[in-house]
């Protein structure tokens, strides 16, 4: 993420604190200590991810590979990958699968669309634009349950301020109940989430936009360039790397989200809003099956890690990172 | 030389306002309504008889109120209490695992070091959905279930990657002659991290505080899976029941979000450009 700065650059490789190596009569053990001293400051930390991250990705899988039922605890069958090929057998599997691709491709359409008309509208010279960047991180600041909460008011069948706005401009006759309509359950979803997360594009993107250097757009000033050929010659061209941050952030981000569908429509009407996530916990904490809920969620999560890979090796610059 | 702005950017910030802003507009007006007035259409804008009711309501309910959501009101202050303890646990959990792990980022050389930032990088990206079953299993075993204890642990180590790599990146920038210095007036290691190191690194540990704090303040998954239906459940599990519950009063249910948001928006406006800088960097959970 060169244009973003995303980090501090790589620190010079210094050596080790000079104070640590002096040790007095205690040379060797005071070699021998600083050489293990970073390793004893990471501890606390690494035990905690291994324990709290690494070691629940391993046992996930493993899980995955059992026949495991919260009903019946004692037995614990290893059962390879059935788990895997039942999910893939299954209809119910295919259909979250396609509703999860649906709901990503539209929210990150919608949230790149948006981020960066924002962020565009930020990065000019307009009176009044420092506001708009502190209203920006209100969406942002709110917990995904009480957004949850918010559109569900929004929508709502009785006080919904929707139906209410469509009625006082005569679009609709009464007011109608919308998540309970297949066909718009998941784009009121869609639209929820993308408000949510439309500030952290725009953010990203607008720090992006303030790297562009200053001269290209004085030269294209002194040669009366139209506005918009200035935006697709110079702006945009600049923007694609950031642009392929946001559409991987947001698509892990997209791929995770769960608190809407747990208020909204609990992954109804049917299944029209059934997606990988819901179907995951559907299984495990309703179902009670766990051993093919770790199947579900480890498609997520190779999804995900895919992602996660992809930023990291294309990216995310190697001395950015350390 | 600029260009002229033409008014229609000004129509554009102002349609962007209103998007920003409107929707939580409407939870605002709903909060300050009756039952009566937000089921009146077409909607109040305006509303003609504002009440802080719905307030009140959390300390002391009406008897109506009580009928209609006597137990999210009731379960409400524990759950706010719960809320705060956890979201200052993981705060406090950060700022120390953290603080420790980035010294040794930005101060000493040492192998491994990047293999290992490489490693807390990619362990911030595995989705909570995807270890929760694993987790709920090994907080049963430990017989955390239903404990604040199992949210602060859980919680903590999914927001500890970034706190490290906040923190590393702020350390570096600390000059080392402030240590050196230290420890030529014979002052232990440890004695310099604590009045010299850590309180030029203040604003940045706070700043991991704050995200700690959001973070867990904001979180569903786990407590929903470990504490849900019993006292150790905090505000979003609250939330959601009432959310859920099709007898809700609206104006009840509105304020409840209220209070959810408050904490969060104050420290987005206190802490706004950290919060830039640290969203910019794309470390910062979307």
């Amino acid at each position: 993420m060169a244009l973003l700065q995303a980090g501090p650059a790589a620190a010079p490789g210094g050596a080790a604190d000079p104070a640590l190596a002096r040790g007095g009569g205690w040379r060797r053990w005071s070699r021998w200590k600083s050489a293990l001293f970073p390793y004893a400051l990471n501890a606390p930390a690494v035990l905690a991810l291994l324990a709290l991250v690494a070691y629940p990705v391993g046992l996930s899988f493993w899980i995955s590979l059992h026949k495991m039922n919260l009903r019946r605890p004692k037995s614990f069958p290893f059962i390879g990958l059935d788990n895997y090929a039942n999910a893939l057998a299954s209809p119910e599997f295919r259909a979250a699968l396609s509703v999860t691709l649906k709901f990503t491709g539209l929210a990150v359409a919608l949230i790149v669309g948006l981020g960066l008309c924002l962020a565009l509208l930020l990065n000019s010279e307009v009176k009044g634009r420092g506001i708009l960047r502190a209203l920006v991180l209100v969406p942002w600041a709110i917990p995904p349950i009480v957004n949850a909460t918010l559109w569900q008011l929004i929508f709502d069948s009785h006080v919904g301020a929707f139906n209410g706005l469509l009625l006082q401009f005569g679009l609709i006759e009464s007011y109608k109940a919308w998540l309970v309509d297949p066909a718009i359950a998941l784009v009121v979803i869609v639209l929820a989430h993308a408000w949510n997360h439309v500030p952290m594009a725009t953010i990203i993107l607008l720090a992006a936009l303030q790297a562009i250097p200053r001269d290209l757009y004085e030269a294209a000033l002194i040669d009366r360039t139209p506005r918009a050929r200035v935006l697709w010659r110079i702006t945009l061209p600049w923007l694609w790397r950031p642009i392929l941050v946001v559409v991987i952030l947001q698509t892990m981000g997209a791929l995770r989200a769960f608190d809407l569908f747990y208020v909204l429509t609990g992954g109804g009407p049917g299944n029209s809003t059934t997606t990988l996530a819901w179907l995951t916990y559907q299984t495990s904490f309703v179902y009670l099956d766990l051993g093919m809920g770790s199947a579900y969620s480890y498609v997520i999560m190779g999804l995900t890690l895919f992602m996660a890979l992809v930023y990291y090796r294309g990216l995310y610059k190697r001395g950015d990172v350390a | 030389m600029r260009r002229k702005i033409p008014w229609i950017t000004y129509a554009f910030m102002a349609l962007a306002a209103v998007y920003l802003l409107a929707p939580v507009l409407w939870l605002f007006l709903l909060s300050i309504m009756t039952q009566a007035e937000a089921l009146s259409t077409p909607p109040h804008w305006i509303p003609e008889h504002p009440t802080l009711a719905n307030y009140m309501a959390f300390f002391s309910p009406s008897e109506r109120q009580s009928l209609m959501g006597a137990d999210a009101i009731a379960a409400m202050p524990r759950a706010i209490l719960n809320s705060v303890i956890v979201g200052v646990g993981v705060a406090l959990g950060n700022v120390v695992l953290g603080s420790l792990a980035a010294y040794s980022f930005a101060r000493l050389d040492f192998r491994g070091s990047q293999t290992l930032m490489f490693a807390y990088l990619v362990s911030r990206m595995v989705p909570a959905i995807g270890i929760m079953i694993p987790l709920y299993v090994v907080m049963q075993r430990l017989g955390l279930l239903n404990s604040l204890a199992s949210l602060i642990i859980a919680e903590t180590a999914e927001t500890l990657p970034f706190s490290i790599w906040l923190l590393a990146g702020y350390f570096r920038t600390i000059p080392r002659e402030l240590e050196e210095a230290a420890r030529i007036d014979r002052c232990t290691w440890l004695q310099a991290m604590l009045k010299v190191f850590l309180p030029v690194a203040l604003p940045c540990l706070v700043a991991t505080a704050v995200f700690g704090f959001m973070s867990s303040w904001g979180s569903f998954l786990y407590p929903l899976l470990f504490t849900a239906g019993s006292s150790a459940t905090t505000m979003p599990v609250v939330i959601s029941n009432f959310a859920t519950d099709i007898h809700t009063d609206y104006g009840l249910l509105a304020t409840s979000g209220m209070f959810a948001i408050l904490p969060p928006f104050v420290l987005a406006l206190w802490f706004q450009r950290w919060i830039v800088s640290g969203v910019t960097s794309g470390a910062v959970k979307g």
